[in-house]
């Protein structure tokens, strides 16, 4: 198999730069004014673009710059991933949709309904993030009264009626989910089944992931650590005979010199308020957030303090929503890491870095053509179909 | 002049050798160049799934009206309610909701849906109060995710402390749609309805959802939803193998004059299903559209 790497779209808008959390692009302030952008001022008008203009960019330079695809995230204050890739299917050839999601959201025949056409409006191009996590009152607020533990059960019965409906002429009766003669419309019939990356650090999704997934996705983390979680997901996967595959989502501050890349980071740790250092709280009950917490540095002896590993700098969440690990270094230096965590057992990528659009084009120049040719790297277009 | 807006439906299924998005992006951009006013996505159990397909009409489009078509059993409404202030924010707010509520038995149990009765009602009912109350009642986001103003505790959803934030929050509720002559569908449209879609024959039952209404001090638009075939002349009119499995097959002067009288009766919407879609969107974008106009 070869190394799938993604570019991750942001459905929370988007900064000009790490060096000041200021929202231009997608309409997330609430005027708007000269300098913002998709939906942006013409004439003192609004110009008539929206934010699915500019992810409809981001996907075409991610395209470009020879990424697979792009994960899609889920959050209350985020726009939908679904929506998004319905409304950009069009647009794209070889760009894969990974479409983040909660399975109690959606019942699984709406969910295997969607799906399926999108497939056929994509031609086969959608991927699964299956989200079971989240956070406590996150929950409620979606209107999800399961709890946590429940949750992942409920996304291993979601993910089977799922499969049972793909499958056609399908009864079930489960603690959560109940359907009679379901099945997909002959119009939808035969489509790929999505891929799916699982989420989730809980001893309930790991085991939940055992079942389901196609790839074990995990936030970056210091490398022994994550090698020591791919460990416990390998031995629970060996016990019900499956081997699964890992992906790490990270973001990427990449620049000719290493020099170059900290001054990066230096503006942007400049820039904070001292309430944004003591903001680090993490969300809800996420075992995985709670994880990150414990590993970083403290963001009181500056900046590189939070330089955990050499090049690994775990201060990101401060400087931009999301999570809190990445890389920072020369191109050669995030390429060696990079190489260095498909030595631990990474088979796929979701990388970042922002924005989103420019960086992409940046990162798939520079640092992709430096990774190892001793592994294989999907090319878009090329080794697939 | 009369003014009754035309909506065309689109299609979810093969017809003849035409298919797929292919073939629904043809009639939605005719429906759009035919300076119509909107379209609608039926939910089709034998076809495309209504919310990709609207989304997918809606970014082709800049003018029309999307109408997806779906019954509340197929998320919660927060989620319904997510994806949609999505696809206003990239449409400019042209999507609207027809909610299925009296679906065929067996297909809601197809599709997991074994709610029956008069509590698919009252299921709708609670699905549009959560969905319009999370719309508005959204406070800032916060690290761990956003706490809202608005709890609702009912028979089939819950929410604790929701809403959207902006911008989700800043666009308008989609138009809600509904169908059905019964008096819980009544009802259900006196209280939460934006429009009411009738067939012909039930259109009759207009005055009393109006009457309705009224005594909540609401206001339900009328529309009627019918399948057409339409015509230059009635030589052109005989020839066609169709016209006996339409509800109304005529000359556009013809057509133009049900419309008004439609009009006059107090329908604002009709929703025309006319095959093969593509001709037929185009015939009523310039012959019909012009007719009732008195162009």
């Amino acid at each position: 198999m070869s190394i799938d790497i993604y570019w991750r779209v942001g459905t929370h808008g988007d900064q000009p730069s790490l060096r000041r959390r200021t929202q231009s692009r997608g309409g997330f302030v609430d005027t708007p004014v000269p300098g913002r952008l998709a939906p942006g001022l013409r004439d003192g008008v609004p110009d008539g673009y929206s934010y699915a203009d500019h992810v409809a960019d981001v996907v075409r330079a991610s395209e470009t710059a020879g990424f697979v695809g792009g994960l899609l995230p889920s959050f209350p204050g985020t726009d939908d991933p679904w929506a998004l890739a319905a409304t950009l299917a069009q647009e794209s050839r070889t760009y894969r949709f990974m479409v983040a999601y909660q399975p109690g959201f959606l019942h699984p025949v709406q969910a295997a309904r969607l799906t399926a056409s999108l497939q056929a409006a994509t031609g086969g191009r959608i991927v699964y993030n299956v989200i079971s996590g989240g956070g406590g009152p996150a929950q409620l607020w979606w209107g999800d009264k399961v709890d946590h533990d429940d949750r992942y059960a409920r996304t291993s019965e979601f993910l089977d009626v799922l499969k049972g409906v793909w499958a056609g002429d399908f009864s079930y009766e489960g603690r959560f989910y109940r359907v009679e003669g379901a099945g997909l419309p002959k119009e939808l019939a035969g489509q790929p089944f999505p891929e799916i990356y699982f989420s989730g650090s809980s001893p309930a999704a790991i085991e939940a992931a055992g079942r389901h997934a196609d790839y074990y996705l995990s936030w970056l983390e210091p490398f022994d650590a994550l090698a020591a979680k791919f460990a416990q997901v390998r031995a629970d996967a060996a016990t019900i005979g499956r081997t699964p595959r890992f992906a790490v989502r990270l973001d990427v501050l990449a620049r000719p010199t290493e020099d170059e890349a900290w001054d990066e980071i230096r503006r942007g740790f400049a820039n904070l308020s001292p309430a944004a250092l003591r903001a680090f709280e993490g969300g809800g009950d996420s075992v995985g957030a709670a994880r990150s917490r414990g590993f970083t540095g403290d963001p009181s002896a500056g900046f590189r303090g939070l330089e955990v590993a050499p090049n690994v700098w775990g201060g990101f969440h401060l400087l931009r929503g999301g999570p809190v690990f990445g890389l920072v270094g020369s191109y050669q230096q995030v390429a060696q890491r990079l190489d260095e965590l498909i030595g631990l057992g990474v088979d796929a990528f979701i990388l970042a870095g922002v924005p989103h659009l420019e960086e992409a084009h940046r990162i798939g120049e520079n640092v992709l053509p430096l990774l190892a040719r001793d592994h294989d790297i999907t090319i878009p277009g090329k080794d697939e179909q | 002049m009369t003014t009754v807006d035309i909506h065309v439906v689109l299609p979810t299924r093969p017809e003849g050798v035409r298919h797929g998005f292919g073939h629904l992006r043809e009639v939605v951009r005719a429906a759009e160049l035919g300076t119509l006013t909107g379209a609608v996505v039926p939910f089709d159990a034998d076809g495309l799934e209504s919310w990709s397909v609207a989304a997918a009409a809606l970014r082709d489009t800049r003018w029309l009206t999307l109408a997806a078509e779906f019954h509340p059993g197929v998320s919660t409404p927060v989620y319904a309610a997510k994806v949609s202030a999505s696809l206003q924010r990239f449409s400019g707010a042209r999507l609207a909701w027809r909610l299925a509520v009296d679906l065929d038995p067996a297909v809601a149990r197809a599709h997991g849906d074994f709610t029956v009765g008069s509590d698919r009602y009252l299921r709708a009912a609670e699905f549009l109060q959560i969905a319009r109350g999370v719309w508005r009642g959204g406070q800032a986001a916060g690290p761990g995710g956003v706490k809202g103003g608005f709890t609702f505790e009912g028979r089939f959803f819950d929410v604790l402390d929701g809403g959207f934030a902006p911008p989700l929050s800043l666009m308008p509720f989609p138009q809600v749609q509904l169908t059905g002559a019964s008096p819980g569908a009544l009802e259900l449209s006196a209280h939460h309805g934006d429009l009411h879609v009738f067939t012909p024959p039930t259109l009759a039952a207009a005055a009393e959802l109006t009457e309705r209404a009224a005594a909540l001090g609401r206001t339900v638009a009328i529309g009627v939803q019918l399948s057409v075939l339409l015509r230059e002349d009635a030589a052109e009119l005989t020839g066609a193998p169709e016209r006996d499995e339409v509800d109304f097959a005529g000359t556009y002067a013809e057509a133009a004059e049900l419309l008004r009288a439609y009009a006059a009766q107090g329908v604002s919407t009709v929703v025309l299903d006319a095959r093969p879609r593509i001709e037929e969107t185009y015939r009523i974008g310039e012959h019909l559209q012009p007719a009732l106009q008195g162009a």
